[in-house]
């Protein structure tokens, strides 16, 4: 089960994921990111704190973006992302390429600086 | 031995009643010769009125014998058998009669032998037509017989039957008791006489013939009663053979039945076009719900329903409009209206209110067909019947009438349900097809299963000095993950296990690339760092955008005792160390293959070197072990994998790899299926040859 959740702050797009990311139900948050580089987002920023699990083909999609994100000048973030499941983004080295934070703070810190 | 000749029952009959009636001819001839010439002849009554009895029955046997095994249910037919006998013997008597006309004052025309003679003819041909339209009333009557009319017939057979010896008691006088008997037959006759039921199978032109043909029946009995009648009271017969309360309760059966049922028919012709209606209905509606059948392709059962809703609705024109998405383009669509006045009536309907809500209804499942009012100079109004199959609108037909309010309840009810069970027809049909394409997939699936199966060695290269073995299991019929080993030369040997990202067939299609690119690079002898960017580079030209491959790589030197590891985002590898009795996950950066998919790469993958000894153990894994789901949703994790290893590590490869899997099975519990593909090797070093 995956449930969306979008919201809109004065600097950036949220996007919070809450329940698990499967094969099954990836398709949706490509959707969600989807939706948001066409409405006009420049900043997104993806909450990560109620998503329990991320298979493979979620990690797929996060992918699939940072190229067309590099050539549009989009930034995304992460934040929160429980243990378990930063290991995973760990294990495939996508910490290297997607800026993780560990909460909301953090990450607007981030954004900030830059 | 002699071969008796079967007996065919119908010819010796009729050939006994000839005889009969000859004897018959004879007996009463002989007889008259007597009385003329003033001899007694010894000749009793008695013996004429067996004779006549004989030949009732041999006639009524041949009857029941032909009629019965020709006729079946052509109820014009059997009509016309008897008003053509009732001709026959009518144009006989006819003859007869013309003959004495024009003779009367000749010697001939007072020749007691020539008048016996052809009374003789006249009483056999009447009685010829009298028992065959018995027997043919016979078979109207019991039409959709039930018990009752069954025991009405054969009461009715029985006192025909003591009516044939009623002579014998009663010597042919006209008295009260042949009056009483003549009664009761008669009233059983006018009961028999409202078994209708054949009439309203006739259709309506069969209706008008058999009209005619009882009214043919009609008069014929008619006038062979009077001609009875007129030769009973002429004296100059001795004997007299047509006074007989049976023949002349035949008339009456025989007049009685053909008089109602004319009357029926005539009565039911207004309303014979509706019981024709509703016959072709249930006819149509059988139609449509057999042809389900595969070979019948739904543009046929679409006909079908056009055919039978334009014939319910006693339409004028119609049309089929199917969605576009539908694909029906083969079908006749315009019913008795050209494209032009199909568009003037369509575009008209579009244009109304009613019209446009009945079209955007939220649950298309629960339409009813609407009828609306139409202006146009020729159709008046029209009904818009949907066609819903799984809930969705699949298209509509138009049916259209040059009167207006055309279209009653009936009418609607009886074409929603023809749409209803022509749109089930095709469902079924669409079903059935695919239930047919899902086998073949089944089998086609299971090709790429043995198929993908021999992607993985069989064997393993190995030398004496470490022991491996090797396990993969796919979720669904085909997975993504692979594992290889490879002989450099004597003393270098590789490891590869690979994972591809998601599941199932696109998983298994880029699994197989997988393993040409890494048998083809393999044999390069690379670094594993340099294999894993040579691989990156290969990889990111044919994997899907949302694609991506891990994979561990190692390079096994037995001489020097050395590892050399890359990994691509893959799930870190296990190292037992004897030594230490302890194991640790080789984690360190490295960026799964497809991920950066240009010069970049280069930069994030690292590569590690390391000794081993005697006794080390290296388990390499894919993440289908690690995240493995119990009920409770915890996972299997590298934790348990590492106890594990620690505590069976004295065992070989084997038995370390079967106990990985089994307890992987009992934590996910004993029917939980585990919904990733997961693979594992388990390599046990020995000692340096």
């Amino acid at each position: 089960m995956l449930r969306l959740e979008k919201s809109k702050e004065t600097q950036f797009d949220i996007l919070t994921l809450l329940g698990e990311v499967d094969a099954s139900n990836s398709v949706i948050l490509d959707k969600a990111i989807q939706e948001l580089v066409e409405s006009g987002a420049k900043h997104i920023l993806v909450d990560g704190q109620g998503l329990e699990y991320i298979s493979s083909a979620g990690l797929g999609v996060f992918m699939s973006y940072l190229e067309d994100f590099n050539d549009q000048g989009i930034w995304m973030g992460i934040f929160g992302l429980p243990p378990r499941v930063y290991e995973v983004f760990k294990i495939l080295g996508l910490d290297q390429l997607i800026p993780i934070f560990e909460d909301k703070s953090a990450a607007i810190g981030s954004l900030n600086e830059a | 031995m002699v071969k008796i000749p079967t007996i065919h029952i119908g010819k010796l009959s009729l050939l006994l009643s000839i005889f009969v009636w000859l004897a018959l001819l004879f007996v009463d001839l002989v007889r008259i010769f007597g009385i003329i010439n003033e001899l007694d002849s010894g000749i009793s009554e008695e013996i004429t009125w067996i004779l006549e009895i004989l030949f009732f029955f041999t006639l009524y046997g041949f009857y029941s014998y032909s009629i019965g095994k020709n006729i079946q249910g052509d109820f014009l037919n059997l009509i016309w058998r008897g008003a053509s006998t009732g001709l026959f013997a009518t144009a006989f008597g006819l003859l007869t009669q013309l003959f004495y006309t024009s003779l009367a004052e000749t010697k001939i025309g007072s020749e007691p032998f020539l008048k016996n003679f052809f009374y003789h003819v006249n009483f056999a041909l009447t009685t010829l037509f009298l028992i065959s339209t018995t027997i043919l009333w016979k078979h109207l009557i019991l039409y959709q017989k039930n018990k009752q009319v069954v025991k009405q017939w054969q009461a009715f057979e029985f006192a025909m039957l003591v009516a044939t010896f009623f002579v014998f008691f009663n010597k042919n006088n006209f008295d009260y008791s042949f009056l009483f008997g003549l009664v009761i037959l008669l009233i059983i006759s006018i009961v028999l006489s409202g078994n209708l039921k054949w009439i309203p199978y006739l259709t309506f032109k069969e209706k008008w013939k058999s009209l005619l043909f009882l009214s043919l029946i009609l008069l014929s009995t008619g006038y062979l009663f009077n001609r009875l009648l007129a030769y009973g009271n002429e004296d100059r017969f001795q004997i007299n053979l047509t006074d007989n309360l049976f023949l002349m309760a035949l008339f009456g059966f025989i007049f009685v039945y053909a008089l109602f049922s004319f009357l029926v028919t005539l009565f039911n012709l207004p309303t014979s076009s509706v019981f024709e209606q509703k016959l072709t209905e249930a006819i149509n509606f059988q139609r449509l719900s057999q042809s389900i059948q595969p070979e019948e392709n739904e543009e046929q059962v679409l006909d079908i329903l056009m055919d039978s809703c334009m014939s319910a609705s006693y339409s004028d024109a119609a049309w089929l409009e199917m969605n576009p998405e539908e694909h029906l383009g083969g079908i006749d669509q315009l019913r008795f209206l050209d494209e032009w006045t199909k568009k003037e009536i369509s575009d008209w309907i579009r244009s109304q209110k009613t019209a446009q809500e009945w079209a955007a209804v939220e649950k298309p499942d629960q339409l009813l067909p609407l009828a609306i009012r139409l202006e146009h100079p020729r159709y008046e109004s029209a009904l818009l019947v949907p066609l819903i199959i799984n809930k969705s609108a699949i298209g509509r037909m138009v049916l259209c009438k040059e009167v207006r309010d055309g279209f009653n309840k009936e009418m609607i009810n009886i074409i929603s349900t023809f749409a209803r069970q022509a749109c089930i027809a095709v469902e079924n049909h669409r079903l059935l097809n695919q239930a047919i394409q899902n086998e073949r997939y089944q089998e086609e699936l299971k090709i790429a299963q043995r198929v993908q199966k021999a992607l993985l060695p069989t064997r393993l290269d190995h030398p004496d000095s470490f022991d491996i073995c090797a396990y993969s299991n796919a979720a669904d019929e085909v997975g993504g993950d692979y594992y290889d080993t490879y002989k450099l030369d004597e003393n270098r040997y590789v490891l590869i296990i690979g994972d591809v990202s998601g599941k199932g067939t696109s998983a298994a299609f880029h699994m197989s690339q997988m393993k040409g690119v890494f048998h083809s690079l393999i044999q390069l002898e690379l670094s594993p760092a340099e294999f894993m960017i040579r691989a990156n580079s290969a990889l990111s030209k044919c994997l899907e955008r949302n694609h991506f491959i891990t994979a561990s790589i190692f390079l096994i030197n037995t001489e020097n005792q050395t590892i050399n590891h890359s990994r691509a985002g893959h799930v870190p590898t296990l190292l037992y160390r004897a030594k230490e009795k302890n194991s640790e996950f080789l984690m360190f950066d490295g960026l799964g293959l497809g991920i950066l998919r240009n010069k970049l790469y280069e930069n994030h993958v690292q590569e590690r070197t390391f000794g081993f000894n005697s006794g080390d153990i290296l388990v390499l894994i894919t993440d289908g072990v690690v995240e493995a789901k119990n009920q409770k949703g915890n996972q299997f994790g590298f934790e348990r994998i590492k106890s594990l290893v620690e505590i069976n590590c004295e065992k070989t490869p084997r038995q370390i790899q079967q106990v990985l899997i089994d307890s992987l099975h009992a934590f996910v519990g004993g029917d939980g299926m585990i919904d990733d593909d997961y693979s594992l090797m388990v390599v046990k070093f020995g000692k340096k040859e």
